[in-house]
């Protein structure tokens, strides 16, 4: 883990302390539990999103499939307890997870193996899915519910907790130490920086590339099943708006998008940091227009900052 | 301009005072330099002795901390290369500096002159085509991408393009490390030729012939500081290494102990064909046996040499390991423990190294895979780091910090963690100080006396007669000769890397 903590990654903490602190002088009610805790729980969500991002981006490589591998499974996890039959409801989450694996191979196959670039072959994945997803349900809002599995893994807490934060939390710190003590963790930086030095120091490369696509399909299956029980439904579109937040979160992180440097626990940071923007401009009434205009900024001057700071070390 | 051709006062380039520090480290110390007009000037020094800071000075890449460049007598601050040029200073990198993914042509016509906002007027292209003619790189078609060339190519295409610039002083740094004999022979008949001219030429090279064939005036620097400065020919080799070093050139190779000809066979290949850039090559390596590869560029060996690693595919013929056939499909393969074969690539920075990486990452890069072994533990990789003396300021800091020469005492320590019974080299001295140079072989030899196989594919034939104790010629993609014993000479190498039966021919101009 310590690996991973840069100055970089610790970012989005300060950034996260300033906003709660200059967001206490309008609104004192951001500093209650409740308001705090909820924005725990919604960060999740992006969170789990980010954190498959990551590893793809340590890898050198992008996915822009997370928003209907997202969408998919929580039309696939609903629909499946929508059918009644209680078997078929027990394995919605792990057929929603299984899912997300398969579109990650897909994903890996077209990289790795078809040597396509990532950029657009996960693009065009994620309008093949889209457009199954359409054909399915006739462009109607898919008919199903979330089983009650699904409603306390996203909207659930102990003691006080969220528990989808929690899933998050062991979830990255799990990812953390895959990353940090095993050979996979290793390759996936190496391939990152230089994948042909990798491949020559006796690396099955693409194996790796596999792992790490399918890691981030079921990260995002995972997301789509939590939001679909935090929405108690499923819709068309419901992955759309996280695409962008997704890899902004990576990158003010403290994460490379080039690949190689970086680590989940800036990537922790970076999600809280974009919720809580959002949540705090929300919260303050500011128009669209400026809000957007808002968050732009401050996401080009946090990565200003990363890399003037990476040239005055150079 | 000034009529400065004929002026023989005047030095086109001097450089009074000059250090350059990075940080703590002095890179350069009150340098006195002086460069005239007509000349090619030697500069020869081991790595990190300042000769890469004192040309990036010259280029406008870097600019002094202290002290005065001063062209034509007249006082410059070169701020940028375009400054530089502008001063008619052109510089070919040792590092290459030509766009992968561009073609040919277009990277010529990169900062060519002229060149800027508006259309490019592709003038100077029919000289740069002139050039890559005469160097032997005519088949390079202007169309292709640089990405898709070969090493040497690349060198080539550079060469071309720093002489487009019609430089009045052309720095080539390394400039022909990657060519062969032949070519290399077309590039100098040029850089004489401009010379003639009068353009002054920096030369720096780590090859004694080549600057026994071309240099007029020769500069040793040692640690930032210039040594000496004295005319080709008033000291001999042995004196110069002294200059650099303080070793003899005897000292250079270890010497070679008698051949075992009744050893194991480690390595056995037989009727080894690959598309049509490798036909029918069968050799065996022994224990204890170093075996040279030579020939002109791209005439298989690099190729014969990848194909062992498992990088080929639909590749031909039979491999056997200590007599077991066997076939290598991946590196992964190769490197398993009962087959336990190294190879250290031509490029360091892009294939044996991930520059952005610490030394030790990279040390423990090969031996992860490996079930057998703890890539975390250092002392793996302590002897031959021991041995190869590697300079550096701690293990944890990026592999790039590292000067070249060190950088590949870390690829070959990375591999020798996995104590592999035949170890593959592509040119591992290529671009390397001559004191690297001295402590590579010297652990080549031990590997070898220790019962490693090792196969050296090689530019330098010093190289492939000092240390090898059987050299294989290619042609073309065949073995054309295989010579051992007395039978390797430089005349006998020479005649066969041109295909010639007997009577040494010489290069064509």
């Amino acid at each position: 883990m310590l690996r991973t903590v840069s100055i970089d990654s610790l970012m989005p903490y300060i950034g996260v302390v300033l906003l709660v602190i200059a967001g206490s002088f309008f609104f004192p009610q951001v500093l209650s539990a409740g308001y705090l805790s909820q924005q725990l729980q919604i960060a999740a969500f992006l969170g789990l999103l980010a954190t498959g991002a990551t590893i793809v981006i340590l890898l050198g490589h992008i996915d822009l499939s997370v928003p209907w591998v997202l969408t998919g499974a929580a039309i696939l996890s609903t629909a499946l307890v929508g059918s009644g039959n209680p078997v078929l409801s027990a394995i919605a989450v792990p057929a929603a997870l299984a899912f997300g694996a398969l579109i990650g191979i897909v994903n890996g196959i077209g990289v790795a193996i078809l040597r396509i670039p990532s950029m657009v072959w996960t693009l065009a994945v994620n309008s093949m899915l889209l457009g199954l997803a359409v054909l399915n349900t006739g462009g109607f809002n898919p008919r199903g519910e979330a089983s009650p599995l699904m409603i306390a893994m996203a909207s659930g807490d102990i003691l006080g907790l969220p528990i989808s934060f929690l899933i998050w939390i062991a979830l990255s710190i799990a990812l953390a130490g895959f990353l940090t003590r095993t050979p996979f963790g290793r390759y996936l930086r190496s391939i990152g920086f230089n994948e042909k030095a990798t491949f020559l120091s006796g690396v099955s490369t693409p194996s790796v590339v596999f792992t790490a696509f399918a890691i981030a399909g079921m990260c995002s299956a995972l997301g789509g099943v939590m939001l679909a029980g935090y929405a108690n439904q499923a819709y068309q579109s419901m992955g759309d708006p996280f695409l962008l937040p997704t890899i902004a979160a990576v990158v003010i992180g403290g994460t490379s998008i080039l690949g190689g440097r970086g680590g989940l626990f800036g990537t922790i940071g970076g999600a809280l940091f974009i919720t809580l923007l959002t949540s705090i401009l929300s919260v303050m009434q500011i128009e669209d227009a400026w809000r957007n205009i808002i968050f732009g900024t401050i996401i080009l001057v946090m990565l200003l900052f990363q890399t003037l700071r990476k040239g005055a070390a150079a | 301009m000034v009529s400065i051709m004929s002026d023989n006062s005047t030095p086109l380039l001097e450089m009074r005072g000059i250090s350059k520090h990075f940080g703590a480290t002095k890179a350069l110390d009150r340098v006195d330099f002086t460069c005239n007009a007509g000349e090619v000037h030697a500069v020869l020094g081991e790595n990190g002795a300042g000769k890469s800071t004192l040309m990036k000075l010259i280029a406008g890449v870097l600019q002094p901390t202290h002290g005065q460049l001063r062209v034509d007598g007249q006082d410059v601050f070169l701020n940028t290369p375009q400054t530089a040029l502008r001063h008619g200073l052109v510089c070919m990198f040792q590092e290459l500096s030509l766009v992968p993914d561009l073609t040919v042509r277009e990277n010529l016509l990169l900062g060519a002159p002229g060149a800027g906002l508006g259309w490019l007027a592709g003038t100077g292209l029919d000289k740069a085509q002139d050039v890559l003619n005469r160097i032997g790189a005519g088949q390079i078609k202007m169309g292709t991408r640089v990405a898709d060339l070969t090493l040497p190519q690349r060198q080539q295409v550079e060469i071309a393009k720093a002489i487009m610039k019609k430089p009045r002083l052309l720095i080539l740094d390394e400039a022909t490390s990657a060519l062969s004999a032949s070519v290399v022979e077309g590039v100098f008949d040029l850089v004489r030729e401009e010379r003639d001219s009068g353009t002054a030429i920096l030369f720096i090279s780590h090859r004694f012939h080549e600057i026994e064939a071309l240099a007029d005036r020769v500069s040793v620097f040692r640690n930032g500081q210039r040594v000496e400065t004295f005319m080709k020919g008033d000291h001999t080799y042995s004196e110069i290494i002294g200059m650099m070093v303080g070793q003899k050139i005897e000292e250079l190779f270890p010497p070679k102990p008698p051949s075992q000809r009744d050893a194991d066979i480690v390595l056995d290949v037989q009727n080894y064909t690959w598309e049509s850039q490798v036909r029918d090559v069968s050799l065996s390596v022994k224990r204890g046996q170093i075996v040279g590869l030579g020939g002109l560029d791209g005439q298989g060996q690099g190729a014969f040499l990848m194909g062992l690693f498992g990088l080929l595919r639909k590749a031909e013929g039979t491999t056997a390991i200590s007599g077991q056939a066997t076939e290598i499909n991946s590196p992964k393969e190769a490197k398993k423990r009962d087959i336990s074969l190294a190879y250290i690539p031509e490029d360091r920075k892009t294939e044996g190294l991930i520059l952005d990486q610490s030394i030790q990452e990279n040390l423990e890069l090969a031996a992860l895979g490996r079930p057998d072994l703890d890539a975390g533990d250092t002392a793996l990789y302590a002897g031959s780091l021991d041995q190869l003396a590697l300079k550096h300021g701690g293990l944890e800091l990026p592999v790039s910090s590292l000067s070249g020469g060190n950088q590949q005492k870390v690829v070959l320590a990375k591999w020798l963690a996995l104590k592999p019974r035949c170890l593959l080299l592509a040119d591992p001295t290529r671009g390397i100080d001559v004191k690297t140079k001295t402590q590579i072989y010297a652990i080549l030899r031990k590997l070898a006396d220790q019962g490693t196989a090792i196969i050296l594919l090689s530019t330098d034939y010093e190289e492939l007669i000092q240390l090898c104790d059987e050299t294989h010629i290619f042609f073309d993609g065949k073995v054309v000769a295989s010579l051992n014993g007395d039978d390797l000479t430089p005349e006998n190498i020479i005649a066969a890397t041109l295909n010639v039966a007997s009577e040494p021919q010489a290069a064509h101009a």
